[in-house]
């Protein structure tokens, strides 16, 4: 992916992410707008920071760290303290992205690795959830309507009473903004026809989420359709298959490179959700399938178990056709540069040049000045 | 300090580095030695005290009973007795610090006892040259002077950051980052802290290198 489509990919998704922050607000008011503002403001003023102590211009046509922000803040539910969202985001941000080169070049999911800083901390705030349209203190975040999500309901072996519909709609006790399956899959639409994003990993994602769950149901007696759909409808599966699996950066760039990423992301979630400690299985697994990102595609390319070319042996036919070493020094004989050569060198080029990494001292330039003056005569 | 002073450290860096172990040559943050006990038991400044005494009283005795009786020995057999030295004279140590600090040792679990293996305190055996009694002292004791700064400042952050408090008093009264009493934290603020810290020499060698060039420019000018 180019760096254009990569400018236009993490607009289009901040895009994508506006209906679901519009839902959020309608559920649970306009502390949504506050939380996703802030976490934007964070993840620019570390930007802005960080450039600033690099000493190097600030490039603001990197959205990655505002995108980030908007969908870790997004997983998270409303009455979430402040102070969490922008610990997280500067931790996700400054160690994520900028200790690891920066744009287009960091390892790590940085939503994904934001949401695990997140859950590891404060996991007492950050795996709960809020009913619908209860009241939300703006600043605070107090609430009543504080409860268990239903992620971790399924967690601890229980069964949910939504409906079906409730799921769909998001209508249902959790997250600001990961919760509404149908508006991720109208969006999850859009965005493949648009082609900002692939249907490798989502759909290689979301079908092997599909068979573990089905071939594994969480909930003892219980029809196996009904816990799938509990497993799929609830969490954030959906979501992390539209908004963090679609991350060009931490992804790999071959179709079949992508199915696989997708299918280990899947099988290691499912894993994480069915043994892990927390509810959040999917961000731990992207982490850990963020490091193997690199053997993924040299795996699907053929190339991973490929050993190096060895040179052949030369047969003597070709030994004696070889030149030796003291003819090669006869018909060439490198000469050394300059401090003159490499000076006009420089002056012609000097356009192309941006830094100089040598010092040449006033005596060092009288003295190549004496020796290419002497060598001058010497050619006449 | 003196411009003067500055001329004489750039003519002699490499002695300074190697004397000034607390800060030029920090064991900790610069040649990363003993980072396993800090990264996993140095949670809060009183582990951090626990683990600085148990260095004081280890370190400095074994590299001395070490340059006593190694001096003409060879390679593999010193690469089994600086351990085994270290270990005896752990035992000693251990039983004090037990004796007088009670069952606050027992925190520090086996971090305390890997101390005896800890290239802190053994690495002198791949030293070839042989080390005076009174110089293995002095050194030992820089060392560990290095080592207590740089302890005491990552348990002090991580129990700021964990807890909110610093040798028990109460400064936030809230953790800002929890995550630091557990050792992936402590490995995240290490590595911070040993960034910072190589910034610090880095900047300390220029302002030295500057002012040498800027003496002897004058020095110059003068005559």
């Amino acid at each position: 992916m180019t760096n254009i489509q990569r400018k236009n990919h993490d607009k289009y998704m901040l895009i994508a992410t506006l209906p679901l922050i519009f839902c959020g607000t309608v559920l649970y008011g306009a502390r949504v707008l506050l939380l996703c503002a802030i976490a934007i403001a964070t993840a620019k003023v570390v930007d802005v920071v960080v450039s600033m102590v690099r000493h190097e211009a600030f490039d603001s046509t990197d959205h990655s760290s505002e995108l980030s922000a908007v969908v870790f803040c997004l997983m998270l539910p409303v009455n979430v303290p402040i102070y969490v969202i922008v610990v997280s985001v500067l931790m996700a941000v400054l160690v994520g992205k900028h200790f690891f080169g920066g744009k287009d070049v960091y390892p790590f999911n940085l939503a994904a690795l934001a949401m695990c800083c997140a859950a590891v901390n404060w996991s007492d705030k950050v795996f709960v959830a809020v009913t619908p349209f209860s009241k939300v203190d703006l600043w605070s975040g107090y609430t009543t309507g504080a409860t268990v999500t239903t992620a971790g309901i399924v967690k601890a072996g229980g069964v949910p009473t939504h409906t079906t519909m409730d799921l769909l709609l998001g209508n249902h006790p959790g997250s600001m903004g990961s919760d509404f399956v149908l508006v991720i899959i109208a969006t999850a639409l859009f965005l493949l026809i648009t082609k900002k994003i692939t249907w490798h990993i989502p759909v290689s994602f979301l079908a092997t989420c599909t068979a573990i769950a089905l071939a594994f149901p969480r909930i003892y007696g219980f029809p196996r359709l009904e816990s799938l759909q509990l497993e799929l409808l609830n969490g954030v599966v959906l979501f992390t298959a539209l908004f963090m699996l679609n991350e060009p950066t931490t992804t790999p760039h071959t179709p079949k490179a992508k199915i696989i990423y997708g299918i280990t992301v899947g099988v290691l979630g499912m894993a994480f959700r069915y043994v892990g400690g927390f509810e959040l299985g999917s961000c731990f697994a992207l982490l850990l399938v963020n490091t193997l990102d690199g053997v993924i595609e040299r795996f699907a390319d053929g190339t991973l178990f490929e050993k190096k070319a060895q040179k052949p042996k030369a047969t003597k036919t070709e030994k004696q056709s070889q030149p030796k070493e003291e003819n090669l020094k006869k018909t060439y004989k490198a000469q050394p540069k300059g401090t003159m050569d490499i000076i006009s060198e420089a002056e012609d080029n000097i356009d192309e040049v941006l830094y100089s990494t040598r010092t040449i001292s006033l005596d060092e330039i009288r003295r190549a000045e004496a020796e290419h003056n002497a060598r001058q005569k010497g050619d006449k | 300090m003196k411009n003067k002073n500055y001329s004489l450290i750039y003519s002699n860096w490499d002695e300074t580095v190697r004397r000034r172990k607390v800060f030029l040559s920090n064991p900790v943050f610069i040649k990363g030695l003993a980072l396993a006990p800090l990264v996993v038991a140095a949670t809060s400044v009183k582990n951090g005290l626990l683990l600085c005494i148990a260095v004081l009283f280890l370190l400095t005795p074994t590299r001395f009973v070490t340059s006593l009786i190694t001096r003409r020995m060879s390679m593999p057999l010193k690469t089994f007795f600086y351990p085994f030295v270290s270990a005896i004279v752990f035992a000693f140590v251990y039983y004090f610090m037990y004796k007088y600090l009670g069952t606050q040792v027992l925190m520090l679990g086996v971090y305390l006892p890997i101390l005896i293996v800890d290239p802190l305190v053994v690495k002198n055996f791949e030293k070839t040259r042989k080390e005076e009694a009174l110089y293995s002292i002095i050194n030992g004791l820089r060392n560990t002077a290095g080592f207590a700064v740089a302890c005491l400042i990552v348990s002090a952050v991580r129990e700021f950051l964990a807890f909110g408090t610093v040798a028990g008093f109460k400064i936030l009264g809230v953790g800002i980052l929890p995550m630091a009493q557990y050792s992936f934290g402590g490995f995240l603020i290490v590595g911070i802290l040993c960034a910072v810290w190589a910034q610090m020499v880095k900047n300390y060698k220029h302002k030295v290198e500057v002012e040498a060039l800027h003496n002897e420019r004058f020095a110059d000018n003068d005559n």
